[in-house]
């Protein structure tokens, strides 16, 4: 998650400035302790010596050290306003829309003109710009994924924009940055971001109805299509639930729990069972499976992709 | 021990001493900063690894919450406070404050406001939506228990001792000055003590209405921050930042003035440039109110660029004090006590806070930055590194003043740098925490992020602030046990208080010698031509403050108060109730003594002229914000009724009249008074309570008329902003009905006279600007379409 290992346009221009800044911060500190150090060894009372000139001020002096840090905040200043206009200007025709809603605790993404819908996991393909539209239904978050850029608050009642590029392929980490609840240090997201091809296939995966399970998944869906779970969550074809993530690709995600935990049979069952227990204050109650039953349901969760 | 220390505990509850508050503030806010301290340790503690099992998800979040509001409000804003008190009159050669009573007040209710605070923990709720309580998190809807109650109740509370205390400061630094100390004249600290006061009076009303907002909203269901009514949740960002922004600048401006002090003295020369470090602090508290939205560039508003640009513009006035310290340094001859490390330390590590500042101060960056480990670090480096620092440094500097011993120089130097090297080894990596993306205010974090080992030496680094923190109490101990004696002046100081004993005795002041210029003192003591030594004998006759048991009843009052707003409506009546009987003996208790007659100050205005103008610059705040949430407002309520539907402007006219005439009656009323005309006096004051109580009733005929035709608090935004706005303003002319009526029952019974007319005019001064603001509501509400 580190800020300065930019894959965007986005998290690129604003490196260009921290970098800037960070160099002339640094000289600035190194300025301030090599005079403060030189004084204090230059100049120590003597026992006995009489008091030094009592110099009042130099107005010349006060004068350029109040214009020096003037003329140097314009370093700053100017590639600010350069890169705030770049980066908060309009997306590009052609951009992918996303809307990103965030929860407590996790992130729910819809790509309108895809009839895609999924959670925690955002796909993006690289080089092509991406609008993210950021709303949410309860309190605010920030979505934040430092790798493609800075942060943007998710506040209930407004629409706020985040504009970006990603350039490279890869899997990116994100957490929500706006103190949220009990489990704001567990909402957190992952961003792969595919060449345009695998963009594409991954699209087509999310829109399919996923094929009927066999074996004990089957009976992991049977649970699921009885029990309270259809009335949080869509799985398409089998239910329309919209108080929680959708799991029609569940399976392919590669973390559980908004980025808690791995995703894997184990780990699911086991959310499955108790999510209380893993995850503080979360929404989702426990519904009374047995440990046979929370396996099923996790087996057949897996078969989602 | 000397004698100042053995005196019963009872002559404690009623000391109206500004040396003894001093003193009170000082303990009382050291004690609430260990508890912080403990908070801190905690979640150090819970962060040292990954997948921390030290505390619950709950339990931290009401730890970073504590630890927040406790350092800020009960541990840095009363230590500077202790400064205040105890320094303050003895640096501008003054025997106390302009309002003893008042300053003990002040000092109870922080005490009473921090322990109800604290209490929380006792209830198993303790606040837990953050120290800057975003809403909604922080409605009924998401956080249901008392915990955000507890949180909002003790700002509250402590922000009228804040407010108190500001404007007691304002008038003691304006009106009580030694002859010849012309402001210019005035040592920095007490300069930045000055601007400071005036940031608390200002920056105070906007949080005070963000709470009543969340207040009403909790308890009373109105709907400021309630997103479905049309609610705008930044409507809280901003009159919390507005307030937050100038209250970073009123906790590190008290440290700059003591780095402002402590710097000369112990270089052996004056501070280089101090008129241009004094306008700089002015100029920073000024421009302070105009950056607040530097906090909520990630928020999503509009321009950010201008907030920009102001944000650095600030930089500049801080920068030029570092360089006017290093001038001071330079070609002194340096005695390197405990102090002079402190306030060093000031100056290194306020430059390393600085510099992180201005790179937060470019949006694009700060959008990485902030709510990351990186603006945690900015923070506590300022904080620390400044304000405690700061306060270490005066600690070491005005310790021989106040305790009559010294602190031994060695352990102090080893405490220094046990301090500083913890501290540097907590937060320094905590800026790369941040810049590797690890975000606030989460009680865990998984292995794979990478962020494991400088947590780990950050924790360690937090304990040895806690070992620096112990070596501190150690060394006060053995200080106050058996410390050497100190004399009147151990460090050949350059300012007045180093003119007295040590500790002073109570009247602070044998005499007051006339001041010459800066360091009149020091001159006085090296021989520098033209200045005439002063007097050895005063024949001022000195008045002392006598001991009062007002204040802590008051505050009693205020805290049975806060109690009952989470427990019963009756309990809140008894408070109010007992509040204000206290208030009234509290105001009645010096009316007929002489000594108090006349307190006419340097300005040639009364004291009490002056503390009502600060006030009411403070409500212009109240009702602006008021006013503009109103504005802001109009037109979102997403259901009925709408102001052009029910506002009965032709009646409200008739109101708006009857309320400017009584301001008519109201200069009638002082003009008898100031001539001694009896009859008139008791007449206009009559007439004035009267057409006030007719303003009322105009008033509560609306509301009631308004509520039976579907208009409530509750209603819709217009109903929640509508019915606060004019509620409040209702409630300040019913304090003013009350006051008139008060003077006039003491004028009935033969105890107003020509000597209380000041008293009087400070009534009016109060009426007539409840009637400008009911001008401006009724333009803005009622005529305005």
């Amino acid at each position: 998650m580190s800020t300065v290992a930019a894959r965007s346009d986005f998290a690129r221009e604003i490196l260009h400035v921290y970098g800037i800044i960070t160099w002339v911060a640094a000289v600035i500190a190194l300025v301030v302790f090599a005079g403060l150090a030189w004084v204090l060894l230059r100049f120590r009372d003597r026992p006995g010596a009489p008091p030094p000139p009592q110099t009042r001020g130099h107005t010349l002096l006060e004068l350029s050290w109040t214009i020096a840090p003037a003329l140097v905040l314009l370093l700053i200043a100017i590639p600010t306003i350069q890169v705030i206009f770049r980066t908060q200007a309009a997306p590009a025709a052609g951009a992918l829309e996303v809307l990103v809603r965030g929860r407590q605790w996790w992130w729910e993404f819809r790509y309108p003109a895809l009839d895609v819908a999924t959670a925690n996991e955002l796909h993006l393909p690289a080089g092509r710009p991406v609008q993210l539209t950021l709303e949410g239904p309860d309190v605010i978050h920030s979505f934040w994924v430092p790798q493609l850029g800075g942060k943007r608050d998710v506040v209930p009642g407004r629409l706020n924009r985040l504009t970006l590029t990603p350039d490279t392929p890869g899997e990116y980490w994100g957490q929500c940055a706006e103190f949220c609840g009990a489990s704001h240090a567990n909402m957190g997201m992952r961003v792969v971001v595919d060449a345009p091809a695998a963009f594409e296939r991954w699209v087509a995966a999310q829109r399919a109805t996923p094929a009927e399970p066999a074996g004990p998944a089957a009976a992991g869906k049977a649970i699921f299509a009885s029990r309270a779970c259809v009335g949080c969550h869509t799985i398409r074809g089998v239910s329309a639930g919209v108080l929680g993530p959708d799991l029609t690709t569940f399976g392919g995600r590669k973390t559980l729990a908004a980025g808690m935990l791995p995703n894997t049979p184990e780990t699911v069952a086991a959310w499955v069972k108790d999510p209380g227990a893993i995850k503080p204050g979360v929404k989702m109650p426990a519904l009374g499976l047995t440990d046979a039953e929370a396996r099923a349901v996790a087996a057949y969760l897996m078969t989602l992709k | 021990m000397s004698a100042a220390w053995v005196t019963p505990a009872a002559s404690w509850i009623t000391t109206v001493d500004h040396k003894r508050i001093g003193v009170l503030y000082g303990v009382t806010a050291f004690l609430f900063f260990l508890v912080g301290g403990v908070e801190a340790l905690l979640i150090r503690l819970q962060l040292a690894g990954p997948g921390g099992r030290v505390v619950s998800a709950e339990t931290y979040n009401a730890l970073f919450t504590m630890h927040g509001t406790t350092m800020v409000f009960l541990a840095i804003m009363p230590l500077n406070a202790a400064f205040f008190n105890y320094m303050v009159p003895l640096l501008i050669g003054a025997r106390d404050v302009a309002f003893p009573r008042l300053n003990a007040l002040s000092y109870w209710i922080l005490l009473f406001g921090g322990l109800f605070l604290n209490a929380s923990f006792l209830v198993g709720a303790p606040p837990d939506a953050g120290w800057f309580g975003y809403a909604n998190l922080t409605s009924k809807q998401f956080t249901p228990g008392p915990s955000v109650d507890f949180w909002l109740l003790s700002l509250q509370v402590l922000g009228v001792s804040s407010m108190l205390g500001g404007i007691n400061f304002i008038v003691t630094i304006l009106n009580m000055r030694a002859p010849g100390m012309t402001l210019m004249r005035m040592p920095v600290f007490v300069w930045m003590t000055l601007v400071v006061q005036f940031l608390i009076v200002l920056a105070f009303p906007p949080i005070t209405v963000g709470l009543i907002f969340l207040m009403f909203d909790r308890f009373f269901g109105t709907r400021f921050y309630d997103v479905a009514a049309g609610g705008d949740l930044h409507l809280w960002q901003h009159l919390f930042w507005i307030f937050g922004h100038p209250e970073v600048y009123i906790l590190i401006l008290p440290a700059f003035g003591i780095v402002s002090e402590v710097l000369p003295t112990f270089a052996r020369k004056p501070l280089f440039g101090a008129p241009v470090v004094i306008y700089s602090g002015v100029l920073i508290g000024f421009f302070g109110f105009g950056v607040w939205s530097h906090h909520m560039f990630a928020a999503g508003m509009g321009p950010v660029a201008a907030l920009s640009i102001a944000t650095m513009l600030i930089a500049i006035p801080t920068g030029v004090k570092i360089f006017n310290w290093l001038a001071t340094l330079w070609g002194g001859a340096i005695r390197t006590t405990t102090a002079l490390h402190f306030a060093v330390g000031l100056v290194g590590l306020f430059t390393i806070g600085g510099l992180s500042g201005i790179m937060h101060a470019s949006p694009p960056v700060d959008l990485q930055q902030t709510d990351s480990y990186f603006v945690v670090a900015h923070l506590h480096y300022v904080l620390i590194g400044g304000s405690l620092f700061g306060l270490f440094a005066g600690a070491y500097y005005w310790w021989p003043k106040i305790t009559g011993r010294l602190l031994d120089e060695r352990l102090g130097k080893l405490q220094f740098w046990v301090v500083f090297a913890g501290f540097n080894v907590a937060f320094f990596p905590q800026h790369y925490l941040g810049a590797i993306g690890m975000p606030r205010r989460i009680y865990t974090y998984s292995a794979a992020a990478g962020w494991t080992f400088w947590n780990a030496v950050s924790t360690v680094g937090a304990f040895g602030i806690a070992l620096g923190v112990l070596l501190f109490m150690v060394n006060a101990w053995r200080s106050l046990t058996r410390g050497a004696p100190a004399s009147a002046d151990p460090w050949d100081g350059r300012t007045l208080e180093w003119r007295t004993s040590s500790p002073p005795p109570l009247h602070d002041f044998d005499t007051i010698p006339p001041i010459y210029g800066r360091d009149t003192f020091w001159r006085e003591k090296h021989g520098r031509p033209g200045i005439v030594p002063a007097p050895t004998h005063d024949h001022t006759h000195i008045h002392l403050p006598a001991p009062s048991r007002w204040p802590v009843l008051t505050a009693l009052g205020i805290a049975v108060l806060a109690i009952g707003a989470l427990t019963h409506v009756a309990v809140v009546l008894a408070g109010a109730l007992f509040t204000v009987v206290c208030m009234f003996a509290f105001a009645l208790e010096h009316h007929r003594n002489p000594a108090h007659a006349q307190q006419d100050g340097d300005l040639g205005v009364d004291h009490r002229k002056v503390a009502v103008w600060v006030f009411l610059g403070s409500e212009c705040f109240f009702f602006g914000t008021l006013i503009a949430t109103y504005l802001a407002y109009n037109g979102r309520s997403v259901v009925g009724p709408e102001p052009h539907q029910i506002l009965n402007i032709p009646l409200t006219t008739l109101s708006t009249f009857d309320l400017l005439m009584s301001s008519l009656l109201m200069v009638l009323a002082l003009a008898a008074v100031q001539r001694d005309d009896r009859r008139q006096a008791r007449l206009w004051l009559f007439g004035t309570a009267l057409f006030g109580l007719i303003f009322l009733g105009f008033q509560v005929y609306e509301f009631t008329h308004f509520v039976r035709e579907g208009l409530t608090l509750q209603r819709n935004l217009f109903g929640s902003t509508f019915f606060v706005l004019t509620g409040f303003h209702g409630g300040h002319v019913t304090v003013g009905v009350v006051w008139l009526l008060a003077l006039l029952i003491l004028d009935l019974r033969g105890r107003l006279g020509r000597v209380d007319a000041v008293k009087v005019e400070v009534a009016g001064l109060y009426w007539h600007f409840v009637d400008i603001v009911w001008i401006a509501i009724f333009t803005l509400v009622y005529l305005m379409p």
